[in-house]
């Protein structure tokens, strides 16, 4: 993919924004249960090396693991789906969160 | 069909998702006299959806007082840029004066948390009933045919004799019920935005924009979102800037970067970061778009329910539009009234719903997505050359064509053609190129 940007004279640096501090202005009320899982642990360990529902995600929940089962930070979703077409085996399990909770967008 | 199926409610028609599909066949339905019942999962319509955007309206103007609709600016300017990963861009602008009257060519930039919520609010207007933050979880089904949604309410058993499924690009609701199957990734595109505000007089000025016009900017090349098939976009509201990365899923998938930080490279580029320079961001999203095109429609008619808007895949991607709204409108619409012709037979069976498949047939809806298929597909097969070598040789082009130095211009001139041959492999592979591309304008 695409390597470090160019250094063009006289372009303004643009500060970059943390996964973090972009989270931080996203407003949600946590469910308290995560409406996201892998179907099959054993899929994730023994079929899957890429990690490509990691590295499709917006928002930092999947995150890569020792073992090869990735864990999930489901309170930072913004539910866009991503990871749900992004795994080559069909391992995500993915509902939306009950009840109207999770991201609320003001602007959207 | 054998026997009535208990309908246990007051409502004629149940529909999934108050986006802007829903509610538009929600108004449609109960102008017609129909008792709806709108079922949205956000806390109120709007505030689970993202968008770019620019809100088309040729359909919305006819059916309410869009002048009351909260709407950020319209469409004064497009501008199209390639841009190169080392720093370049070659772009067009495009500004009719046209443009700047009303109806201001359809085409508005909204917020989708401050629109939906008022178009919602013109179905209820109209009739309509709407509940909030309630999912639906799978239909009911009887004899084959939809009779009705469970939701994760208590009691949460709704039935009526017919469902409008306009629950947007994530149809948890349209697969469970085995309506269409999961879009291939390949087929679906992942999208992060942020918003950024400004005092609105420093935005009017960077943009050159004033009064109610804006602008609306987009993005290609590896310089927008590297060697992925998709693109960036800008778009002027009245203070606040949106700014994103769009790009299929399945380049996402094998990118180590992930979205966020695609975003971050774009804002970058020397041809960007001074638009976006300062502010504040307001708000970070993302949101999933399908644009398989006309083949990966799914059935769109069942035997108690109907498919619209993104559930029913209905975006054009064509590199030059991105057009959803318009089309997620323009299927509820139709949608509600084959709807309400039916019920007025008595019938929600398949043939008896047959005239919204016709109808959209019929409209520039499917037209435009036949017309345009061959895009995606192209797109993803000339890759390298689109996304990457053809921004570099134009930018080295553009340099060559206009150099100040002390020679002839004729040298200049075979110089950057030569640079636009090496990228499309000789006169032979230009011919190829443009013959492959050639319906990308007509
Ligand atoms: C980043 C981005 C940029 C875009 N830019 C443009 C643009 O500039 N111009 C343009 O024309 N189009 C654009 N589009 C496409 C456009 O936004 C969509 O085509 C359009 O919003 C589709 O409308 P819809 O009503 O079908 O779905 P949505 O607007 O997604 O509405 C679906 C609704 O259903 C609700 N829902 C979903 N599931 C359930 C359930 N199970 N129970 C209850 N409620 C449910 C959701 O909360 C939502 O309110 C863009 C899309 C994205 C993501
Ligand atoms: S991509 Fe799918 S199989 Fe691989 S780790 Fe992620 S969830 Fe597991
Ligand atoms: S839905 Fe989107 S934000 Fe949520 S976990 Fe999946 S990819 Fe990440």
């Amino acid at each position: 993919m695409s390597t470090a940007k160019p250094n063009v004279p006289d372009t303004p640096e643009i500060e970059r924004e943390s996964i973090e501090d972009r989270l931080y202005t996203v407003k949600y009320s946590d469910s308290g249960e995560s409406h996201l899982d892998v179907k099959v642990e054993g899929i994730c360990e023994e079929k899957c090396t890429n990690y490509e529902c990691v590295n499709a995600c917006p928002a930092d929940v999947w995150r890569a693991e020792e073992g090869g089962v990735p864990t999930i930070a489901y309170e930072n979703c913004l539910e866009c789906g991503t990871c749900r077409f992004a795994c080559p085996h069909g391992n995500v399990e993915w509902e939306y969160p009950e009840t109207g909770n999770g991201v609320s967008y003001k602007f959207g | 069909m054998s026997e009535t199926p208990n309908y246990d409610s007051e409502y004629d028609a149940i529909v999934v998702g108050a986006g802007l599909a829903g509610s538009t066949a929600a108004l449609t339905m109960a102008r017609d006299g129909l008792d709806v019942i709108m079922i949205e999962r956000g806390p109120s319509p709007g505030t689970k959806n993202v968008f770019g955007g620019v809100l088309y309206t040729p359909r919305i103007r006819e059916l309410t007082d869009f002048d009351d609709a909260p709407k950020e600016r319209y469409v004064a300017k497009k501008t199209y840029s390639m841009l190169s990963e080392e720093g370049d861009e070659t772009s067009m602008s495009i500004a009719p004066s046209s443009w700047r009257e009303e109806p201001h060519n359809n085409s508005w930039m909204v917020l989708r948390a401050d629109f939906d919520e008022w178009f919602a609010e013109q179905a209820v207007e109209a009739g309509a009933m709407l509940v909030t933050e309630t999912t639906v979880t799978d239909l009911i089904k009887e004899n084959g045919e939809v009779v009705g949604v469970e939701t994760d309410r208590p009691d949460g058993e709704l039935r009526a004799p017919m469902v409008v499924l306009a629950e947007g690009a994530n149809s948890l609701v349209s697969e469970a019920a085995g309506l269409k199957d999961r879009d291939d990734r390949d087929n679906v595109a992942v999208s992060v935005k942020e918003v950024r505000k400004y005092d609105r007089e420093k935005l009017e000025d960077r943009f050159h924009i004033d009064g109610d016009a804006g602008l609306a900017a987009h993005y290609f090349g590896d310089g927008a979102c590297g060697d992925a098939v998709g693109g960036g976009f800008l778009y002027t509201n009245k203070r606040t800037v949106s700014i994103g990365v769009v790009y299929s899923i399945e380049d996402a998938a094998h990118d180590k970067k992930t979205p966020d930080e695609v975003l971050e490279e774009f804002k970058q580029h020397p041809a960007v970061a001074p638009l976006v320079r300062g502010g504040r961001m307001v708000e970070y999203s993302a949101h999933a778009i399908p644009e398989g095109g006309p083949d990966s429609m799914p059935e769109l008619v069942h035997d108690g329910a109907v498919i619209v808007g993104d559930a029913a895949g209905l975006v054009l991607n064509s590199g030059v539009h991105l057009e959803g709204t318009n089309m997620a409108v323009e299927s509820g619409y139709h949608a509600g009234r084959a709807v309400a012709d039916a019920l007025a037979q008595g019938r929600t069976d398949e043939a008896a719903l047959a005239s919204y498949e016709t109808n959209l047939r019929d409209s520039y809806v499917v037209e435009n997505l036949e017309h345009y298929g061959w895009f995606m597909d192209t797109a993803a097969e000339e890759k390298e050359f689109l996304f990457d070598d053809l921004p570099r040789a134009l930018g080295r082009a553009g340099d060559a064509y206009f150099k100040m130095d002390n020679t002839p211009k004729d040298e200049h001139v075979s110089e950057a053609k030569s640079h636009i041959l090496d990228a499309t492999g000789g006169w032979l592979g230009a011919a190829k190129k443009a013959w492959k591309f050639r319906k990308m304008l007509s």
